[in-house]
């Protein structure tokens, strides 16, 4: 069994931004891999390219550090080619919601098994703080200087609706709770996602630490509350204005992709043989 | 009698069934021990507008057509009419009496046959419906060609098996009454027979085929597709036989995921591959890149049709050679191989999946609508000697030892040896950012200088004798022909017809773009007195990059590039002029 400790990567020397949410949620996810029981060896963290992205650099697991807003497809690709590996895709609000929503939208309708992070800050950092798809109306920032003139995504609903099997928001000034969050998520069997709720020290002057830490409630204490419940838990994806539920807002039981596909019976297909394919069936039709 | 020599055009709307004719017939030549080339043209829609598609049959090997046709079926008064000027003399034009007036059928040579006969009162009255005309206009065929029908009721066994029986019976009786027609009704004399020989031990396909057929051959375990013509027969081909092959085909959302589908399964540990036009290409631009960078093998076929942007999305060109050369920001290196044929585009499509795990980088394969969805005849293919090689990649004994893995290790050849997820002792980020050897991140800008030699050296550990230009005709010529890709097959056909004229030339056709034979090329353009280069894209594409590789502007350059395939007429034609210039 691995420990935190066979986790850490202390020579790669972390560059984010003192106070940034990501520490916590790095924190959270390497206790959750650990309280998984999951071998390092054996589990993919795959990200796009952003300040959450640079996370795989910081945790030692294998790591596939990809391009912008394509965390989905690539982590999507490993997955099918070895369905045995725990494939933990993460990405931030501006590759996975804006410039890669496409990808996201339809994993969600797959129901892969696998787990996606959203490191959501409502702000483009990287690339030194504009409006992002999660930014709210009004919000004004360099690419915004009047405010921003559309109504931000709501990642929670959209996930829903489109499929996904487990639909989680966490916030990164709650890390116990994060990590079993995360925790849960690589456990469903399934497409997990989970929103993180996480401030950008720099960048975001409007959803800070105190902005989430005022909204912030956790969804757990409400007996009243069943996240196996479609409608229930669309109804709870839109509250946002004066609190925020944070916890599993939607968990659902359905096949995965995965599943559905005779070829993977054989074990992953990384693993079959591939000298000396028989040709003579396929070539017959052409004789 | 001009016998075992015949070129069928089938004509008319889109939905008539005539690209299902057309390979029938084909498969009959084939059967019939003849070598065949099939072509087809269509617009981009689904019913109405002009289809064909072309056989030539004929006893010796060939490699194109030949711009003429005996026999027309003409399915509608447009086609009647429209190929009138391919016809040889003494064709004949086989037409529906019942949908095309008699008057309306009046043609502008007098040289040329007509024959009238009612197709579609013919399908009626055979007791089937008259979507079964095209079978009748089949049996007439065989009357003309003094073929038995039966031979072709046993390829309509085969091609409508799985639609049953009553489906099948219908098609034979329309079969047989075109025949019995014709037999009865005779009034045109056709002065070709096609008397069949023995069997040859050959195939029938087209180079799509082929390459999904290689890809195969090569282990392929996942491709992840979105459709776009002429590559769409690459998603269906490998969905049909995905369950047999234990293949995962992914219909994906579009292409930028298809590539970053195949990029994320590369680094996994599979072979795995996407096929698309130009526009999807464009699209998978920035993915290519992250594979160079992260030095992940993969197999991306290109299916070119004319560009830019939509522009004729059903007819070919061969006008994507630079941009796939460069495509993606930055430089790193990639192996772009361009099949000129069936057979090429099965033993190479195998070779460069080799290649490409060896140089961990990606490949692209250039095929185009003309190349893809042609049909020839070649032999069957020899399978003996095809060894899947898989470079460096570690096996799981190999890493059980092993201690601070260098992923990105800086060797001799630039080549590092690579571990997959789920192996131990070999953790590391596959990354598109500048890395060093370890996979992390790195802005150093020694280690930048480093990691780029590295990888450019990559393609020199590809043993040359694979990615050399093919030469065909006559070695001694000081005249050469040069082409790529698809235009070989023209220009065979057009050296065949060279040496009836006692006119010898030599032959070079260019299989690699990258990596680039460039002493060969040298050499052979070194030793010519006259060269002359083929291209299907208006700018002269592949004598850019031979002037850029050799210092040698060929002095001749003929294009072709409105959609259409070259003819071999008017290579022999070019050629001429060219030998004549002082």
């Amino acid at each position: 069994m691995a420990s935190i400790n066979d986790l850490a990567e202390p020579e790669h020397t972390i560059t984010w931004c003192p106070g940034c949410g990501n520490y916590a949620i790095l924190a959270a996810l390497k206790k959750a891999i650990i309280d998984c029981g999951l071998e390092p060896h054996q589990t993919v963290v795959s990200s796009g390219v952003g300040c959450c992205s640079k996370l795989p650099h910081f945790i030692k697991t294998y790591g596939y550090e990809g391009l912008h807003g394509r965390e989905v497809a690539a982590a999507s690709g490993t997955k099918l080619a070895n369905h045995e590996l725990e494939v933990i895709a993460l990405g931030g609000d501006g590759d996975g919601l804006g410039i890669g929503v496409g990808h996201f939208v339809h994993a969600c309708r797959r129901n892969y098994d696998m787990t996606y992070i959203v490191h959501d800050n409502h702000i483009y950092g990287l690339t030194t703080g504009q409006t992002s798809p999660t930014s709210e109306q009004g919000f004004k920032s360099k690419s915004t200087p009047d405010g921003a003139l559309e109504i931000p995504i709501n990642p929670i609903s959209l996930a829903i609706d489109s499929g996904a099997t487990f639909v989680a928001r966490g916030f990164s000034g709650e890390l116990v709770h994060l990590s079993k969050l995360i925790a849960a998520g690589i456990k469903h069997k399934g497409f997990a996602f989970i929103d993180v709720m996480q401030p950008c020290v720099v960048w975001n002057k409007i959803n800070t630490f105190e902005y989430y830490k005022q909204k912030c409630y956790k969804l757990d204490e409400d007996k009243k509350y069943d996240s196996t419940n479609k409608m229930m838990a669309l109804a709870k994806a839109q509250e946002w204005e004066t609190k925020i539920p944070i916890g599993v807002i939607y968990q659902q039981d359905r096949p995965t992709y995965e599943d559905g596909l005779p070829m993977l019976g054989k074990g992953p297909l990384s693993k079959l043989p591939i000298d000396n394919v028989d040709m003579s069936g396929l070539l017959k039709e052409y004789e | 009698m001009r016998e075992n020599n015949v070129t069928l055009k089938i004509a008319g709307e889109a939905g008539y069934g005539i690209a299902t004719m057309g390979a029938m017939f084909a498969k009959l030549m084939q059967r019939s021990g003849l070598y065949v080339f099939g072509e087809s043209d269509y617009p981009s829609l689904i019913r109405g507008g002009h289809n064909t598609m072309t056989i030539r049959a004929s006893d010796e090997k060939i490699y194109s057509l030949d711009g003429q046709i005996d026999i027309l079926i003409a399915l509608n008064k447009k086609s009647v009419h429209e190929h009138i000027e391919e016809m040889t003399k003494q064709g004949i034009i086989i037409y529906d009496s019942g949908k095309v007036q008699e008057a309306q059928a009046k043609i502008s040579r007098e040289d040329v046959k007509m024959l009238s006969v009612p197709l579609t009162k013919i399908a009626d009255e055979a007791g089937g419906q008259d979507i079964y005309f095209s079978q009748v206009a089949m049996g007439a065929l065989m009357a003309l060609l003094k073929m038995k029908p039966e031979a072709f009721g046993q390829i309509i066994e085969q091609t409508f098996e799985k639609k049953g029986k009553s489906v099948i019976m219908q098609n034979k009786a329309a079969l047989l009454a075109g025949h019995r027609y014709v037999m009865k009704n005779d009034g045109v004399e056709c002065d070709i027979a096609i008397r069949p020989k023995k069997n040859l031990h050959t195939l029938l396909l087209g180079a799509n085929d082929a390459a999904c057929l290689g890809s195969v051959k090569a282990g392929v375990r996942l491709i992840a597709e979105y459709p776009m013509s002429p590559s769409s027969s690459v998603l269906h081909w490998m969905a049909a036989n995905a369950k047999e092959h234990d293949i995962v085909v992914k219909h994906t959302e579009d292409e930028i995921a298809a590539m970053n589908y195949i990029l994320g399964a590369g680094f996994a540990g599979v072979r795995a591959m996407t096929a698309t036009s130009g526009g999807g290409f464009s699209l998978m631009a920035e993915a290519l890149g992250n594979g160079g960078m992260a030095e992940i093998p993969c197999v991306v076929i290109n299916v070119q049709r004319c560009g830019p942007s939509t522009a004729l999305p059903t007819y070919t060109e061969q006008a994507d050679l630079q941009f796939v050369l460069h495509a993606s920001q930055g430089e790193f290196p990639r192996i772009v191989c361009m099949p000129g044929d069936v057979e090429e585009a099965f033993y190479e499509t195998f070779n460069v999946w080799n290649m490409c795990e060896l140089a961990q980088t990606p490949a692209i394969i250039l095929l185009d609508k003309y190349v893809g969805e042609s049909i020839e005849t070649v032999k069957y293919f020899d399978l003996k000697g095809m060894e899947v090689k898989r470079g460096l990649l570690q096996t799981d004994e190999q890493m059980e030892s092993v201690k601070d893995f260098l992923r990105y290790k800086v060797t001799q050849n630039g080549i590092s040896p690579r571990c997959l997820p789920g192996q131990k002792n070999g953790i590391h980020v596959c990354s598109s950012y500048e890395h060093d050897e370890t996979g992390f991140t790195s802005e150093d800008p020694n280690n930048r200088i480093i990691q780029i030699d590295k990888r450019a050296r990559k393609l020199s550990a590809i043993n040359p004798n694979l990615y050399q230009p093919a030469f065909y005709g006559n070695s001694k010529s000081t005249i050469l022909a040069v082409s790529w890709g698809s235009t070989k097959g023209p220009v065979l056909e057009a050296l065949k017809k060279l040496k009836r004229e006692n006119i010898e030339v030599r032959f070079m056709h260019i299989k690699y773009a990258s990596p680039f034979a460039t002493d060969t090329i040298r050499q052979a353009l070194q030793s010519a007195s006259k060269a002359i280069i083929f291209e299907g894209n208006s700018e002269g594409q592949m004598r850019n990059l031979i002037r850029e590789k050799t210092g040698i502007m060929i002095e001749n350059l003929y294009c072709r590039y409105d959609g259409r395939p070259f003819v071999p007429d008017e290579i022999v034609a070019k050629i001429k002029e060219v030998m004549e210039k002082e």
